[in-house]
C-alpha cells in the first residue's frame, strides 16, 4: 500500500517532468525565452499580463508580447507543478521509506535537481538565452527524469517481486545497456552542441538560411549521424535479446527503444531535408529524453538483486 | 493484453495532441511577433544633411528598413552603448542591403560634419549608416511629432530609444537602445520585417 502510494507518486512526477521537457522545449523552439523578463514573475506579476496596462511603470514593455509570455509562463506554471509533485514524493519517502536507501535517494536528488533547475531558468533569463545555458538547463531536466525513471522502477519491483524472481541472467545484454545508455547521452549532447552552435551563428549571422546554416556547423554534425546509425544497430541487437524475455516489460520496452531510435533517425534527416523544422526539433529532443529514461527502467527490470 | 492496446491508444493519441499544441503554439508565437510590430505612424517629411553634404529626407526612408536614434558625440551617457549596440546589429546584418542605420544628432552646433564623420569611424563599419544634422528647431519638431520622443533640454535630453522603422516609412517598434534584451529583441523583429515585410 504504502510502497503503491510511493510507486503512484514516482509515476505522476515523472509524466509531469516529460510533460515539462516538452513545454521547455516549445520555448525553445518559438523563441519565446524571453516571454517574461523577469524571473519568478512575469513583468511583475504572478500571472502574466494580458493587457499592455498591467504593465507596472518600472518595467519596460517594449518587449512585451502576451503569446510568448504566456508560453513562457506556462514552462514556470508546470515546473513548479513537478516541485510540487516532488516534494509530495520526497514527504512520502521520508515517512516511510527511511530505510530503502533506493527510493529515499532518488527522491531526495529528484529534489535537488529540480530546484537547481528552476535556479538555472532564472539564470537563463537573466543571460537572455544564453545557448550554452539553454542547454544546460535541458541537460539537468535530463538528469531528473533518468533519476525519476528510477525511482518508479525500483518501487515498482518492490511491489511485484515475483515478477522479478525467477528471470534468466544475461550480463551481456545489461552491460550493451550501460554502453547504450552512455553512447545515446553522447548522442544527446553531441545534438545540443549541434543546436547550441546553430544558436550562436544564428545570434552573429541572423540572415542565414538553414542551409547555410548547416553548413558553417563544425565537423561533430557527421559524428551525430553516425553515432545515431551505430545506435540503431546496438538497438536491434538489444531487441533480438529480449523478444523472448519472460518479463513483458522487458519485452516492451525492447520494441519501444528499436522503433524511438528509428523515430529518431526519421525526425533528424526531416530537419535536414524539409520545413517544418520546428515541431520536428521537439519532438526529436523529447524523444531523445524518453530513451534516457526507457533505458535506465529496462535496464533495472533485468539486472537486478533478485535476478539468481 | 486488452489493457495494453488501449494504453498504447492512449499512449499515441496523447502525443498527437501534444504535437497538435505544439503545432498551435509554434504558429501563435509566429504570428504575435508579426502583430507585435504593427504600424505606430508614419514619418512626416523632414530635410536632414549627411556629413558628406547630401540631403537626407523622408524619401530616403523608402524601400528600406531603419533604425534611428537621437544622439550628440560629446554624450557620455546613454549614446556610445546605443551606438556601439546599432554598430553591432550593423555588422551582424552587412550582408543585407535591405537595412540602414540614421542617427540624428540633437547637438547640431558642436556636430559639425567633420565631427560627425569622426563619430562614424569610431562606431560604423559600412556606408549604410547616415549621421545627420539640421536646423535644431527640425530637429526637435521631428523628435516630438514625427516620432513621439520627448526632445527637452537639449542636447542631453534626447531620448535614447531606437526606432525601427519600416519600408514604407511607418515606426513599427521603439526599443531601449542600452538595454541587452530590447537588442536582441530589435534583431529578431529586424529579421521578421526582412523575411515578412
Amino acid at each position: 500500500m504504502k510502497k503503491q502510494l510511493f510507486f503512484q507518486s514516482a509515476v505522476v512526477s515523472t509524466i509531469l517532468s516529460y510533460l515539462l521537457i516538452f513545454v521547455g522545449g516549445l520555448v525553445r523552439v518559438s523563441g519565446s525565452g524571453m516571454g517574461c523578463p523577469d524571473w519568478p514573475r512575469c513583468f511583475g506579476r504572478w500571472i502574466p499580463p494580458t493587457n499592455i496596462d498591467q504593465i507596472p511603470s518600472y518595467i519596460d514593455a517594449t518587449s512585451f508580447n502576451i503569446v510568448l509570455a504566456w508560453i513562457e509562463y506556462g514552462n514556470r506554471f508546470l515546473g513548479v507543478l513537478v516541485g510540487f509533485s516532488i516534494i509530495i514524493l520526497n514527504i512520502i519517502a521520508i515517512y516511510y521509506f527511511r530505510k530503502e536507501l533506493k527510493l529515499l535517494i532518488s527522491a531526495i536528488l529528484s529534489l535537488i535537481l529540480v530546484a537547481a533547475n528552476g535556479g538555472l531558468g532564472a539564470i537563463v533569463v537573466s543571460s537572455i538565452l544564453n545557448p550554452f545555458l539553454v542547454s544546460l538547463h535541458m541537460i539537468l531536466a535530463l538528469m531528473l527524469v533518468s533519476v525519476l525513471s528510477y525511482a518508479c522502477i525500483e518501487s515498482y519491483k518492490l511491489i511485484h517481486i515475483e515478477k522479478f524472481k525467477d528471470l534468466d541472467i544475461n550480463r551481456s545484454l545489461s552491460n550493451s545497456l550501460i554502453v547504450f545508455w552512455i553512447l545515446v547521452v553522447v548522442e544527446i549532447l553531441l545534438g545540443t552542441g549541434i543546436r547550441t552552435n546553430l544558436e550562436l551563428v544564428s545570434i552573429e549571422n541572423p540572415l542565414l538560411s538553414k542551409g547555410e546554416l548547416l553548413n558553417a556547423l563544425d565537423s561533430y554534425k557527421y559524428f551525430h549521424s553516425f553515432l545515431g546509425f551505430t545506435l540503431l544497430f546496438l538497438s536491434i541487437y538489444i531487441h533480438s535479446q529480449l523478444r523472448d524475455n519472460k518479463l513483458y516489460i522487458a519485452k516492451f520496452l525492447g520494441i519501444f527503444i528499436l522503433g524511438m531510435i528509428i523515430v529518431q533517425i526519421f525526425l533528424g534527416e526531416m530537419m535536414i531535408f524539409f520545413e517544418l523544422p520546428q515541431l520536428t526539433r521537439l519532438f526529436h529532443t523529447w524523444g531523445s529524453s524518453w530513451l534516457v529514461g526507457v533505458i535506465i527502467i529496462l535496464y533495472n527490470c533485468i539486472s537486478n538483486e533478485y535476478v539468481k | 493484453m486488452n489493457t495494453l492496446n488501449k494504453k498504447l491508444i492512449i499512449a499515441f493519441f496523447s502525443v498527437f495532441i501534444l504535437g497538435v499544441i505544439g503545432l498551435f503554439t509554434i504558429d501563435q508565437a509566429t504570428q504575435s511577433r508579426i502583430n507585435n510590430l504593427s504600424i505606430i505612424t508614419e514619418i512626416p517629411s523632414f530635410q536632414l544633411e549627411h556629413f558628406d553634404g547630401t540631403l537626407f529626407t523622408e524619401k530616403n526612408l523608402n524601400n528600406k528598413i531603419t533604425v534611428a536614434s537621437f544622439m550628440f558625440t560629446q554624450c557620455e551617457g546613454a549614446c556610445p552603448i546605443m551606438s556601439t549596440n546599432m554598430g553591432l546589429l550593423q555588422k551582424r546584418f552587412s550582408d543585407s542591403d535591405k537595412l540602414q542605420f540614421i542617427s540624428i544628432t540633437t547637438d547640431p552646433d558642436y556636430d559639425s560634419a567633420n565631427i560627425l564623420k569622426d563619430f562614424s569611424n569610431k562606431y560604423s563599419s559600412k556606408n549604410n549608416w547616415f549621421f545627420l544634422r539640421g536646423d535644431i528647431d527640425d530637429v526637435v519638431k521631428l523628435s516630438e511629432d514625427g516620432f513621439f520622443l520627448s526632445a527637452s533640454l537639449l542636447p542631453i535630453g534626447h531620448s535614447t530609444r531606437l526606432i525601427l522603422i519600416d519600408k514604407d516609412r511607418n515606426i513599427r517598434k521603439y526599443y531601449e537602445g542600452t538595454v541587452d534584451a530590447n537588442i536582441v529583441e530589435l534583431q529578431n523583429d529586424i529579421v521578421t520585417l526582412i523575411k515578412r515585410g
